[in-house]
């Protein structure tokens, strides 16, 4: 595997060339600082992309034209990194030795005609196939209560902290679907091309010198863009008293949705020692949580926790009969107090640490996983695969301790459902 | 060992039979890092009424014992958690029931000969007492609570319950919260004793391993083991016509959702291979129902179409399309639904861009080593064999018997439900 990064001036250009895939995945990646009032209007966008462009004039078109270029796949998506949001353009297309040759080349022009020609006019996106879009949108938005486990976690960030970027919701808000129409959406559109910071990624069997020309070509984004807005949100000082609070909901389960405060993290604790103590904690079928709340109290099917490394924040989700609410809070409570004390074993830390290690020797066999990798190291410089390695079989049980010792349990909220009897 | 190539893949799958009657599938790949390895039985929720070897008598023992079972194997005798033992070399496990199967899988990058070991032992090696038995009613019971919460799960519950009147398909995977009170250790020693024998079970190895020590090890641990006879299950006949018709249910739903399930016998399509009309089953809905139809263009330019679900699923002697998708107007779409299967027509061009959609897609999917295993593992549990020309067949699809077996199909056979959301309280 040979990595290149080329600084075109707008944008990054990586190059990652392997011959373990039959397939040619490129990213195109486009960011820039979150503004909670754009989410849905950059949900819509994206939609749109997929809905049609000048030269295809249907979902339906563009559809076939996909198909024919030997079933390529291109999907675009939105998601929250820290302070950015960044959209992503996935195109995964079969190598040409598989197909015809020109196949790569023409998904590339339809990847560009999908970016850089929208089905726009007089300055509008065209209102008709706009409002298919935010009705598809808007039914989505109502539903939000079907998934209750989403929808828990969505209360549990509004109690938190409403104004942090960690309780943003990436779906969107009813409200500012309103507020689209064609003009305000094409306006977003050119500022997301002209302002965003551009990473592409082309990763397969591929002639450098060939695709470097081919991505040239096609991506004249030529405006020079300075943003120094950090990835990192800033600390959210822990409450002094927990936040406790409860709904209910029509539902057989109940729940629970935690968010702990990591505050003071060094840079090197935040990539590693917080990773294994994770692991510990509560993000492995081997965890304390799973083993205590689960396995010894039978209180539970799902239980596990999870870091958000760029947010200071570590989630912990379960799903619970609502009266066994006050006893599955102590165990958590407990499970932390463990490893505040250092009550977990050589093993434990052993266990944690193969576990990354397998995460990284898997990684290889994912292109989506190689290029998010490089993205990490371009975005907020995360150590090279060989170095994560060497550096996280060093973590000490102290350090784990130490980390530990940061994570303080600040919001619990309870989806309380209760059954409806009289249907 | 035989080898059988993938055609068109680079992948061969290399195939043995032990004494005992276990076929033992190794596919190994030289340029990844990772494996997948799945254990499985041919036996799922659906079976509940069978006469055990030995017995004279049917007994039919409670719904969600095959998946309880699942649970179960995690508990071993001498105290060893399996989680904890696959955890230690950093490798993932985990197990599954459906409704005519169950696997046990670990999937890593280390440590594959004594996890093989691990497996082949503690799925060999039940152990359960009346207090482990009674420990795990209260987290199954939170499972089955858990998918009651979930509308889509529910929609696909009550569309079976709408399609059969008699097959067990008609209970969900996980059983009900009484009936699984009602398991014993008894109960689920018979299961085990009945339906995880060689001869019904089956072993998978995809991706960065050794097949020669692999194959060692598979005779050490296994070769001991002896075949038992099959236990006699209960012949189900279902009925052809359709359980419910027509039906509105109410749901904790905003968004109405609806259910329309297509009961296919296969009685009239039986000049086919099974897997053949499988292929020409489901080009028929890629065609007509997938995002390059003309119905979801129409569908979706009325803004009547959310998210929508197809699938066929086979019982002994029936195909069954399912069809699910949340929707504004559900009367709109059931009608634009039944208008289509009313005007079916396939169009050439269609026809061959999917096929080229499909053979790309074949290609695509060798890439991955868990999408290989479950490709292949698909295959054993629904051909119970290894198809090495899946390209050729595809390629080999012709319009006229798509054309004959759509004019075979009775569209009126149909389960229709509306999902309609309760009166705000």
């Amino acid at each position: 595997m040979k990595y290149t990064r080329k600084d075109l001036g707008a944008y990054k250009l990586h190059l990652i060339n392997t011959d373990k895939f039959k397939t040619i995945m490129v990213r195109v990646s486009f960011r820039s600082p979150i503004k909670k009032e754009e989410i849905t209007l950059r949900n819509i966008l994206s939609n749109m992309f997929m809905q049609s462009s000048k030269k295809y004039s249907s979902k339906r078109a563009l559809t076939i034209k996909a198909q024919d270029l030997y079933a390529a796949d291109l999907q675009t998506n939105n998601s929250r990194l820290g302070n950015y949001i960044n959209t992503d353009f996935y195109l995964t297309v079969l190598n040409d030795k598989y197909t015809e040759k020109g196949n790569f080349k023409d998904s590339l022009d339809f990847l560009e005609e999908i970016i850089f020609n929208p089905d726009v006019e007089d300055g509008s996106f065209n209102e008709e196939k706009l409002d298919i879009v935010k009705t598809s949108c808007r039914s989505a938005l109502n539903s939000i209560k079907e998934n209750t486990s989403n929808y828990s976690l969505v209360k549990m960030f509004e109690l938190f902290d409403k104004t942090s970027p960690s309780s943003y919701r990436m779906m969107g808000y009813l409200e500012d679907l309103d507020k689209i129409d064609g003009k305000n959406l094409y306006q977003h559109y050119l500022e997301m091309i002209k302002s965003s910071l551009v990473d592409i990624f082309v990763i397969g069997d591929i002639n450098e010198e060939e695709v470097t020309k081919l991505i040239v070509e096609r991506f004249a984004i030529n405006t020079l863009k300075k943003q120094r807005v950090p990835y990192l949100l800033e600390e959210k000082k822990t409450r002094s008293k927990k936040l406790t609070d409860k709904e209910q909901i029509e539902g057989s389960q109940s729940k629970l949705a935690i968010a702990c405060t990591v505050n003071g993290l060094s840079q090197y604790e935040r990539n590693y020692p917080l990773s294994l103590f994770n692991i510990i904690f509560g993000g492995s079928s081997d965890s304390k949580l799973f083993k205590v709340v689960r396995e010894e109290n039978s209180l539970c099917y799902t239980i596990y926790s999870v870091p958000n490394k760029l947010d200071n924040l570590i989630l912990i989700r379960a799903g619970i009969d609502k009266d066994s609410y006050d006893k599955c809070i102590t165990l958590i409570e407990k499970c932390l107090t463990d490893m505040c004390k250092g009550n977990f074993t050589d093993s434990d830390i052993n266990m944690a640490k193969e576990y990354f290690n397998t995460a990284l020797e898997e990684l290889e066999d994912s292109e989506s996983k190689i290029i998010n990798n490089y993205y990490m190291m371009e975005l907020i410089g995360t150590d090279t695969i060989e170095e994560k390695r060497e550096k996280m079989n060093k973590v000490t049980k102290e350090e784990i301790i130490k980390v530990a010792k940061k994570v303080s349990i600040d919001t619990i909220f309870l989806l309380e459902g209760v059954k409806n009897e009289g249907n | 060992m035989k080898e059988i190539k993938l055609k068109g893949l680079d992948l061969s799958v290399y195939v043995e039979t032990l004494d005992n009657g276990l076929d033992v599938l190794y596919v190994p790949f030289v340029n990844k890092k990772n494996y997948f390895v799945s254990y499985a039985t041919r036996y799922g929720s659906e079976t509940t009424t069978f006469t055990p070897v030995g017995a004279k008598n049917n007994i039919k023992v409670p719904d969600g014992i095959a998946h309880f079972l699942e649970h179960k194997m995690f508990e071993q005798e001498d105290g060893t958690d399996p989680f904890s033992y696959f955890s230690t070399s950093g490798t993932g496990a985990n197990a599954s029931t459906s409704f005519d199967n169950t696997q046990y899988i670990f999937y890593g990058t280390k440590n594959f000969e004594d996890n093989l070991r691990f497996l082949l032992r503690y799925v060999n090696e039940p152990y359960y007492t009346d207090e482990n038995v009674e420990k795990e009613k209260g987290i199954i019971a939170e499972e089955i609570k858990m998918y009651e919460d979930m509308p889509d799960w529910q929609c696909e519950t009550k569309l079976r319950e709408a399609i059969y009147k008699v097959h067990p398909r008609r209970v969900d995977i996980g059983g009900t919260v009484p009936e699984i009170m009602k398991i014993t250790k008894e109960d689920l020693y018979t299961c085990y004793n009945n339906f995880y024998s060689p001869n019904n079970m089956f072993l998978l190895m995809v991706g960065n391993f050794d097949r020669f020590e692999a194959s060692k090890i598979v005779h050490e641990m296994l070769d001991k083991i002896t075949n038992k006879e099959k236990p006699e299950i209960k012949k189900i006949v279902e009925p052809k016509e359709i359980n419910i018709k027509n039906q509105t249910i109410n749901l904790p739903i905003k968004v109405p959702k609806i259910g329309m399930g297509l009961k296919v016998s296969a009685e009239e399509l039986s000049d086919y291979d099974d897997l053949i009309l499988d292929l020409y089953l489901e080009m028929l809905v890629a065609i007509c129902f997938g995002p390059s139809s003309e119905f979801r263009e129409r569908a979706h330019n009325k803004k009547i179409i959310n998210n929508f679900y197809t699938d066929w699923e086979s019982i002994s002697g029936y195909k069954t399309l399912l069809i699910l998708s949340s929707t504004n107007d559900p009367d709109d779409l059931i009608n634009e639904i039944k208008q289509e299967f009313k005007n079916i027509s396939i169009n050439e061009d269609a026809f061959t861009r999917m096929k080229k959609v499909w053979i790309a897609n074949e290609v695509k999917m060798a890439d991955y080593v868990d999408s290989v295993e479950d490709n292949i593992y698909d295959d054993m549990i629904r051909y119970n064999k290894v198809i090495p020309n899946k390209v050729d067949l595809i390629r080999n699809l012709t319009l006229k018997d798509l054309n004959n077996i759509i004019s075979k199909i009775d569209f009126d056979n149909l389960a229709v439900i509306k999902f309609i959301g309760k009166e705000k309280d």
